[in-house]
């Protein structure tokens, strides 16, 4: 990788990756997740990508990607433990497959800087049409989380293991918080942080650093920028007291039971990748403890995995099940759990876990998304591993250490979403 | 086995391929620089394959739906009761398949031990081994699949869409089939419809990535059982669909935040394979861009108006003898879009469409190719999927470049007709 620092806050980091015959552009503002901002970081990407000095309005945006061959331009929020990152992410075919030899790679570079740092303003406001229009949907995307059952029993679990810290706080935004918003306030806000906040740009692909950086120096030369760190987060620790019990109602056919464990492990910890170990014996695939008995033995469910929230140290464990297995399903996560704690982990068990986290890792080389997410990952947790580095961990793990981090576990939250009584 | 080499010269890919003597077609992408690899395994069977002719028989076959699913469910059972999922994770191979409409397909990645890897998978998908145990197991997992689908807005949305458009065609049926269909389903049918569709030669590999072509052979050769290949096609069976749709409208309510829309035009012109099947997909899918893509003027007026979103997205669906252009999303009100939409289809029918938004959303096409070849699991997948219909995906560019702004405007009048138009709405509750 090379890196340019353009300035404190902001640096270009480009990946060679020419097997693949695209460049991918990701550009990630860091702000911290909370609750006054949240709705804020959540408006701002729609709003920006609307139209600039390059292209005034979202039609002629469309054209320019177009007729770069259809390159892409989406802009979204991220949520990295409670760093909200207000994200855009670009990408075209690389120079080398433009038939007419167009330099496509600073040509989309150009329009995403352009949507960041000129998006078009009026006397010191956004088009305030626009910002109407883009809280309506803002606001249509935050109640459309309850849309997809699965990921929503998922995240709501997670978000009731977190109550009390920032990051239960949605990286839509809030309903109250969107509505409050202006077309004057939100460009405020913008100004505020445009300048003031972290900014790393990954480009990923067919590419020359020095090239990519000139090109940033043209959209950033003439602002001056204040000092800026990358949002922290802290593992959450609490008490063991008694578990956290929701229940949610809804007009479904399948119910979905969610589990929350505090990890108390983190990134830096050197029990760290025993943890993610951990993870991959217990429910992460077609190999582990939850798939082959709470799936294959007992045939209670399609699915039931684990995931790991690394930096706020949670994990989930997710089923979908008839409504009335709640305590079969339940009963046999935990049996999985304890099994796992006493080190009865069988040879064939540990080793397939191991190989498919070597698989994920290796998988990075041969994706540009994955690839830039990964780094920028290692560098938000302060850990700044390599992918070789990270699979040179994991693969000296032992038994012992997977049961040891196991028993730092902690059941803290039992979520089941189920259906109506009289439905 | 005597494999075919070719090398494609705008885009750099290189493809080794032939016909192994069991029937069984071999596509080797070996892809440079790659650090994983990707095997898929497929076959020309898919949920609408519920009425049959066996070679060699004169009887029609009839077996219940959702069978080709279930049988894709079962083939991960292994004679001495182990689980396939449990070879493959030995090696550190991610193993998976699934079932659509017109095929089945087994497929690993893996960035490790890709022979032993390669040889589970043809391994298991020669080796069936089924149950009346064993076939009873998997009813409490499929039926929670099934169910896990009742609650999913968007399956459900795409399924009473494809119901408005089809009368008869099984492409309307549920691909798992339901709880009661599946409750027939018996060893003996396994049998049967393995025995016929899992023929090799009514199947092919494709792999992709980083890949030693003569030792991949050498491990094909190993590795496929013997088998007789049918000499005369497999007869599957679809009722006559009339033009008509079976409805214009569908609608049902279900925990969602905001109505969901899903309407396109049932597509009548049919019965098409190869390049002339690829040359209308490129047809489709342009003028999909040029009607309906975010330049659009139709697409401005509908954003502006409030009532689309970015959810909002556009598709075709295509085999040989059936097709389907889909326009989802969500709004306040669906059936204000639909009527927009359509008025605006008229307009264009009178005042006619742009070459300049023609020229333009071509090179998309040109870009969207190109972008395919990165990723070996969707390149693969998709190679096959195109395959089974006849099109060499390898050789794009020679359907590509033959399209025209005149064959844009013929393909226009004879798809977007609204009598073949149709509505779906899921509502909230």
């Amino acid at each position: 990788m090379q890196s340019v620092k353009i300035n404190n806050n902001l640096s270009v980091n480009v990946i060679s990756m020419t097997k693949l015959k695209t460049t991918s552009v990701g550009v990630y503002i860091h702000r911290p997740l909370c609750e006054s901002d949240a709705s804020y970081n959540a408006l701002l990407p729609p709003v920006l990508k609307s139209g600039n000095k390059l292209c005034p309005d979202r039609e002629s945006v469309a054209k320019y990607l177009e007729n770069l061959y259809g390159a892409s331009m989406g802009a979204t929020t991220l949520k990295r433990g409670e760093d909200h990152i207000i994200y855009f992410d670009a990408e075209t075919i690389s120079d080398c497959y433009a038939p007419e030899g167009e330099k496509l790679v600073s040509d989309l570079l150009r329009i995403v800087l352009s949507s960041i740092f000129e998006p078009v303003e009026i006397n010191g406001t956004f088009d305030e049409k626009i910002v109407e229009q883009e809280k309506v949907n803002a606001i249509d995307k935050l109640d459309a989380f309850v849309n997809d059952k699965r990921s929503y029993a998922s995240s709501r679990c997670q978000q009731e293991t977190a109550r009390g810290t920032n990051f239960a706080i949605l990286r839509y935004g809030t309903r109250e918080g969107l509505s409050s918003i202006t077309a004057k306030s939100l460009y405020d806000y913008y100004k505020s942080i445009i300048t003031s906040s972290v900014i790393d740009i990954y480009i990923c692909g067919d590419a020359d650093a020095a090239a990519a950086a000139e090109v940033v120096r043209e959209y950033t030369d003439k602002l001056s920028f204040t000092d800026a760190e990358i949002p922290k987060t802290e593992i959450i620790s609490r008490l063991q007291g008694d578990v956290h019990k929701v229940t949610e109602e809804m007009d479904v056919a399948q119910g979905k039971l969610a589990l929350g464990f505090l990890t108390n492990i983190k990134p830096s910890d050197s029990d760290y990748d025993a943890l993610i170990v951990f993870n991959s014996v217990f429910g992460a695939g077609a190999h582990s403890k939850l798939f082959n008995n709470v799936r294959e033995k007992l045939s209670l469910c399609y699915y039931a995995s684990s995931q790991v929230e690394r930096a706020k140290g949670i994990i989930t464990v997710n089923a979908g099940i008839e409504f009335e297995n709640f305590k079969k399903a339940y009963d046999e996560i935990l049996v999985q759990l304890e099994e796992i704690r006493k080190g009865n982990i069988s040879d064939d068990e540990f080793n397939a876990s191991v190989s498919a986290l070597v698989n994920t890792f290796n998988s990075y080389y041969d994706d540009q998304r994955a690839m830039a997410t990964f780094s920028l990952v290692e560098k938000v947790n302060g850990t700044n591993r390599t992918v070789e580095e990270c699979i040179e961990r994991v693969k000296r793990v032992t038994v012992d250490e997977v049961a040891a981090a196991a028993n730092k576990l902690q059941l803290d939250t039992v979520y089941f979403l189920k259906g109506k009584e009289n439905a | 086995m005597e494999l075919t080499f070719r090398k494609n010269e705008l885009t750099g890919e290189v493809m080794y391929s032939g016909v192994h003597k069991s029937g069984l077609g071999i596509y080797i992408i070996p892809k440079t620089g790659y650090s994983g690899t990707y095997a898929i395994f497929g076959t020309r069977y898919g949920s609408v394959d519920s009425d049959f002719v066996v070679p060699g028989e004169t009887e029609v076959t009839h077996v219940p739906d959702g069978i080709a699913h279930y049988l894709e469910h079962k083939m991960f059972d292994q004679p001495d009761g182990s689980n396939v999922f449990d070879r493959f994770s030995k090696y550190g191979g991610n193993a998976n398949a699934f079932t659509s409409f017109n095929m089945t397909a087994y497929l690993f990645s893996a960035t490790s031990n890709f022979e032993e890897n390669l040889a589970t998978l043809l391994d298991y998908v020669q080796s069936p081994y089924y149950t009346e145990e064993t076939v009873q197991k998997e009813q409490g997992i499929i039926g929670q699949e099934i169910r896990m689908y009742d609650d999913n807005p968007g399956w459900k949305l795409f399924f009473n869409f494809i119901n408005c458009l089809y009368q008869n065609h099984p492409v309307k049926k549920e691909i798992a089939g339901t709880v009661e269909s599946i409750s027939k389903i018996t060893a003996d049918y396994l049998y049967k419809c393995y025995n016929t569709f899992y023929n090799l030669s009514n199947m092919s590999l494709v792999i992709a990535g980083n890949i030693d072509v003569d030792r991949a052979v050498k491990v094909i050769d190993d590795g496929i059982k013997n088998n007789e290949p049918f000499t005369e096609p497999i007869k599957k069976l679809y009722p006559d669909e009339p033009k008509e749709l079976a409805s214009a409208y569908a609608e049902r309510s279900m925990a969602v935040s905001a109505p969901m829309f899903m309407l396109g035009w049932k597509d009548n012109d049919v019965n098409k394979t190869g390049a002339e099947l690829l040359k209308k997909n490129i047809e489709i899918t342009i003028l999909l861009r040029m009607l309906f893509g975010k330049s659009s003027a139709i697409y401005k007026k509908l954003y502006d108006a409030g009532l689309i979103n970015s959810t909002f997205s556009t598709d075709y669906t295509m085999q040989p003898d059936y097709g389907f252009t889909s326009l989802d999303g969500e709004s306040r009100n669906p059936e204000k879009v639909f009527e927009v939409i359509m008025d605006e289809i008229e307009e264009i029918r009178k005042s006619g469409l742009c070459e300049e938004d023609f020229s333009r959303t071509k090179k998309v096409m040109w870009g969207s190719y190109i972008r395919s070849h990165n990723d070996i699991e969707e390149y693969a997948g998709l190679y096959m999927q195109l395959l089974f219909m006849g099109i060499d995906y390898f050789d794009f560019y020679e359907v590509y470049k033959t399209v025209t702004f005149e064959d844009i405007k013929a393909r226009f009048n004879e798809h977007f007709r609204r009598d073949y138009a149709a509505l779906s709405v899921v509502k909230p509750v």
